[in-house]
């Protein structure tokens, strides 16, 4: 029994262990989704809450992709879509469209993104620069993520929440 | 009387609080007679008390904190150590100072407490004497400390009654000089000093140095705020007072909270408002589905509770938020005063109603325009003396500053009686600067050119002073106004004077809105800023110079469509009437045309948050009683905003809001609404073969949704009762809140047979009612007679 006991308990520190281990690894932990036919992210420590698409009503003098504001249990936070952003044709909202509700400090807003992939942790050391061309201060793209099969875009929380109109 | 009252209540708040601390300070410093913050806080306490007390003419007071002071500053000095029994004699000297404190509460005067015996004590310990020696030195003490008293209270007691105002006010200077060479005697300093004051005979010789100081400073203020004639109005209504015996003061309890706390509250007390407008909204709803039912009634009387409650707790926040606006009247006596010297001009200001309350932060903004505008009426308003003679006007120019409420509103009038605003002059001033064009000079009115004044880089003054002339001070009052949404009003005549009205809502945090629709938008328009609602007809719509204005009574009133402005997209415009919101601002006023009053609504303004700030002509937004946003309208940016939109034609072309003339049967579109899917293959089989366009949707939500997203235009919809999301009913409802569906037949396809299901179906605006189970040739004749089916494209 006690011995049972004592394997549960060492099981359990080892698996603790192993965990801080991958923390120690400095791996950055993000979410990914889509807009269009790429897959970006963000990461996850910036994102307050996801929601499924709720009504919203327009804000005059702004840019197209500023959809306007939605009440999120009593707050108003400005909503905008990636799609519209990223130069992309608008869509209707499917069952997959989701709102992501960003943070940045004080700044808050809510992003429609076409569909969510996954929670993923990806080593610091397999994230990569932005492309060279894109390697100005008003690039969105904070880097690029490298996993076995696949890259993942991950996105500047701080420069999506920029005002730039 | 009642001010001698006012200042007496405050002098008895502080007090107490004041002794309240001294009791724990006390403690502490026996405990650590060395702190010598502790001690100087101690002895700042006996200080004030002191000094407030002789203010008032407590004698018996002010000779017992006297003592106590003096016993403190040696002790603060290092000159005597706070033993135990150095502090019992402190003790009990302050609790002899509440004693009289008591006794001043209650019968208005502090008579009839013995303190000799105590100030003897102080003195002897302040003397460095032992304890035993107290006994024997008191009897002879005692007598010599009474004999003082007598004196001093002889000193003070002359002839109030047969003094001018001169020789009273020469009185109390001599008063307060003698107690400060008084203290300073007791300090041990200026002896030679000390002496000779007291013995200066009455008046006589204070009075020619004092007189001549009301004539330099060319100032009579008659306000009772300036520090010399407060004290003395305080002291004649002291000696006034005095007499009447039992004349008990009643202190107001009160706490000191911290300003964040009560904006907290204020925070919560608006989420509290936002969810009383949506129960209100809900019981709306409830009722107009279950009417006659009991327990309507009920819910009725709750929520009419709540709702009073709620606004009655709010009212009771906000007074706590409240300030008397005599805080900021204050700096102005001693303002005039310093401007009349320097401008070398005689002025006279007075003031009424500074007990006006006004919200904290509408009083800390008000401060500033008040400044600039007095300023302006000293600088430019009054005229010189010399002038003022010569127009036979008395030498001394007044200025009037009052406050009083005006229904929701807050007025500050400013008057001055100087040589008025000349509309031609300003004109002239404003061409010559650029600020207007000749065109507008010519189509100005009177109070139009007034307004002038208020543009920025405007100034009459010939040359920059150091009082204004830069063209800044006004445009500031106008931004500081609009700021609190407030409307200013001048009026004038030449030669007469100028009179300014600011008019200012009482609170910001929460307000009284107008709703307004157009389209299928609503913005919230803060009542403040209506002036009234007119309904009007297309034709008294005018175009000028490419302006759209009407006729309001006897002024013309320049037009503009919200829809312009927000750019909001006009499906339909097809209405013969229009409504216009005239809205006032400062000194401007504007009429917004919208498609809808909705009606006026209690809304808590929230911020849009880092991203969307400072949006022209959007000053924030608010949460509906159903959950919406609703967008709330800066009127001083709208305002702005209108000078740029040129007019439109009001009347569009019809041809838009009606749908395309159908040349084939796929042209009609039909939308078929059921979350079975048998069901909607059943009733696709059954109109199929008519030709027309089908689109299904699985539950009412989507519905809207596809409707919202606009890309078809649809004829009829067929729509199942009982489904997921949102019902039949629900969804009916919804439809029919826009009004470009008002039109769109709905017909309900349910199983559900009884007379109150028809009827509810009648009631959300259901057209026709079919009972499944149903034949196709049925349901396509009655598809067919809805959408108006022309049988021959099929």
């Amino acid at each position: 029994m006690s011995d049972k006991l004592q394997n549960i308990i060492s099981k359990q520190s080892e698996q603790q262990n192993r965990g801080v281990v991958s923390q120690l690894e400095d791996a950055v932990q993000l979410v990914g989704f889509i807009i269009g036919d790429e897959e970006y992210s963000v990461p996850i420590l910036n994102i307050q809450e996801i929601i499924k698409p709720i009504s919203w009503t327009r804000v005059p003098q702004t840019p197209a992709y500023v959809l306007g504001v939605f009440n999120l249990r009593g707050s108003v936070i400005p909503l905008i879509d990636l799609r519209l952003k990223f130069g992309l044709q608008t869509k209707k909202h499917t069952d997959e469209t989701r709102f992501i509700v960003m943070k940045d400090g004080n700044e808050v807003a809510g992003f429609v993104i076409d569909r969510l992939t996954e929670a993923l942790r990806i080593r610091k050391s397999d994230i990569g620069p932005a492309p060279d061309t894109m390697q100005d201060s008003e690039t969105m793209i904070d880097g690029v993520g490298k996993q076995s099969d696949r890259i993942i875009t991950i996105l500047k929380v701080n420069k999506l929440l920029e005002r730039d109109f | 009387m009642d001010e001698f009252q006012e200042i007496l209540q405050d002098f008895l708040i502080e007090s107490f609080e004041l002794l309240e601390q001294l009791d724990q300070d006390l403690v502490l410093l026996e405990t650590d007679p060395e702190d010598l913050e502790l001690l100087n806080r101690i002895f700042r306490v006996a200080h004030t008390v002191k000094g407030a007390s002789s203010f008032l003419n407590f004698d018996v007071l002010t000779h017992l904190t006297h003592h106590m002071e003096d016993i403190l500053n040696k002790a603060r000095h290092g000159d005597l150590l706070l033993t135990p029994d150095v502090m019992d004699v402190v003790l009990e000297s302050i609790d002899l100072m509440k004693e009289l404190l008591n006794t001043i509460r209650d019968t208005g005067a502090d008579a009839g407490v013995d303190v000799s015996m105590c100030v003897v004590r102080l003195d002897a310990k302040s003397n460095g004497t032992s304890v035993e020696e107290i006994p024997k030195e008191e009897s002879i003490e005692e007598e010599t400390e009474e004999e003082e008293l007598e004196e001093s209270l002889e000193e003070e007691e002359p002839d109030y009654d047969n003094m001018s105002d001169d020789e009273v006010e020469a009185e109390i200077e001599r008063l307060l000089a003698q107690r400060q060479v008084e203290d300073q005697k007791k300090r041990k300093a200026k002896q030679a000093a000390g002496e000779a004051v007291p013995q200066m005979p009455q008046g006589d010789e204070e009075e020619p140095k004092k007189e001549p100081a009301p004539q330099t400073n060319a100032v009579v203020v008659k306000p009772p705020m300036p520090p010399k004639r407060q004290t003395e109005e305080h002291s004649e209504d002291a000696k006034a007072a005095a007499p009447v015996k039992g004349n008990a003061t009643t202190v107001e309890q009160t706490i000191r909270v911290d300003v964040k706390r009560l904006d907290h509250l204020m925070n919560l007390i608006g989420e509290l408002v936002l969810a009383k407008n949506r129960l209100i909204k809900i019981n709306v709803d409830v009722e107009e589905r279950y009417e006659g039912e009991e327990f309507l009634e009920e819910l009725n009387q709750v929520v009419s509770i709540v709702s009073l409650v709620t606004t009655d707790l709010q009212i009771a926040v906000m007074k706590t938020r409240m300030l008397p606006i005599g805080k900021v009247f204050n700096k102005f006596p001693r303002m005039i005063r310093d401007l009349s010297r320097e401008l070398n001009k005689k002025i006279d200001l007075e003031i009424f109603g500074e007990e006006t309350e006004l919200d904290k932060s509408i009083v800390e903004e008000i401060g500033d325009p008040l400044v600039h505008i007095i300023r302006n009426s000293c600088d430019h308003g009054i005229e010189s003396i010399t002038d003022r003679i010569a127009l036979g006007k008395s030498e001394t120019g007044t200025i009037i500053l009052k406050a009083y409420n005006e229904g929701n509103h807050i007025v500050v009038q400013i008057d001055d009686d100087g040589k008025g605003l000349d509309p031609v002059m300003l004109k002239n001033k404003s061409l010559e600067k650029g600020v207007i064009t000749e065109k507008e000079a010519d189509a100005m009115t009177d109070k139009e050119a007034f307004a002038l004044i208020f543009r920025p880089g405007f100034s009459t003054a010939a040359q920059v002073t150091s009082v204004s002339g830069r063209g800044v001070g006004m445009d500031v009052v106008k931004t500081n106004i609009e700021k609190l949404n407030g409307i200013i009003d001048i009026d004038s005549e030449v030669g007469r004077g100028t009179s300014i009205k600011l008019k200012i809502p009482l609170t910001l945090a929460i307000i009284q809105a107008l709703l307004v629709g157009v389209q299928e938008e609503y913005y919230a328009i803060p009542l403040a800023s209506v002036l009234e609602t007119v309904r009007i007809s297309k034709d008294e719509i005018y175009t000028v110079d490419n302006r759209s204005v009407m006729r309001l009574r006897n002024d013309v009133l320049s037009l503009v469509h919200i829809g312009d402005i927000f750019e909001v997209e006009r499906i339909i415009d097809a209405a013969e009437h229009a409504y216009v919101v005239v809205l006032g601002l400062a000194e401007s006023k504007l009429g917004l045309i919208v498609d809808s009053l909705v009606g006026q609504e209690e809304i808590v303004i929230k911020s849009l948050g880092e991203y969307l700030k400072g949006m022209e002509g959007i000053a924030g937004a608010t949460i509906r009683g159903d959950g919406g946003v609703t967008l709330i309208v800066d009127v001083a940016a709208l305002m702005q905003m209108a000078k740029g939109v040129k007019a439109k034609p009001m009347i569009e072309s019809k041809s838009a809001a009606v749908s395309k003339e159908k040349t084939k049967a796929s042209d009609y579109n039909v939308m078929i609404v059921d979350d079975s899917k048998t069901d909607r293959t059943i009733m696709r089989k059954a109109l199929e073969p008519m030709g027309i366009t089908l689109t299904e949707a699985v539950d009412g939500q989507e519905a809207l949704n596809i409707l919202k997203q606009g890309d078809t235009h649809f004829d009829a919809m067929l729509i199942d009762i009982e489904m997921p999301r949102m019902d039949g009913y629900t969804l009916a409802g919804e439809i029919k809140k826009y009004n470009k569906y008002k039109n769109l037949p709905l017909i309900a396809v349910t199983s559900r047979t009884s007379k109150s299901d028809r009827m509810r179906g009648v009631e959300s605006g259901m057209v026709e009612y079919i009972t499944k189970p149903y034949s196709s040739d049925y349901l396509a004749s009655v598809v067919q007679r809805n959408i108006k089916f022309k049988a021959e494209l099929a």
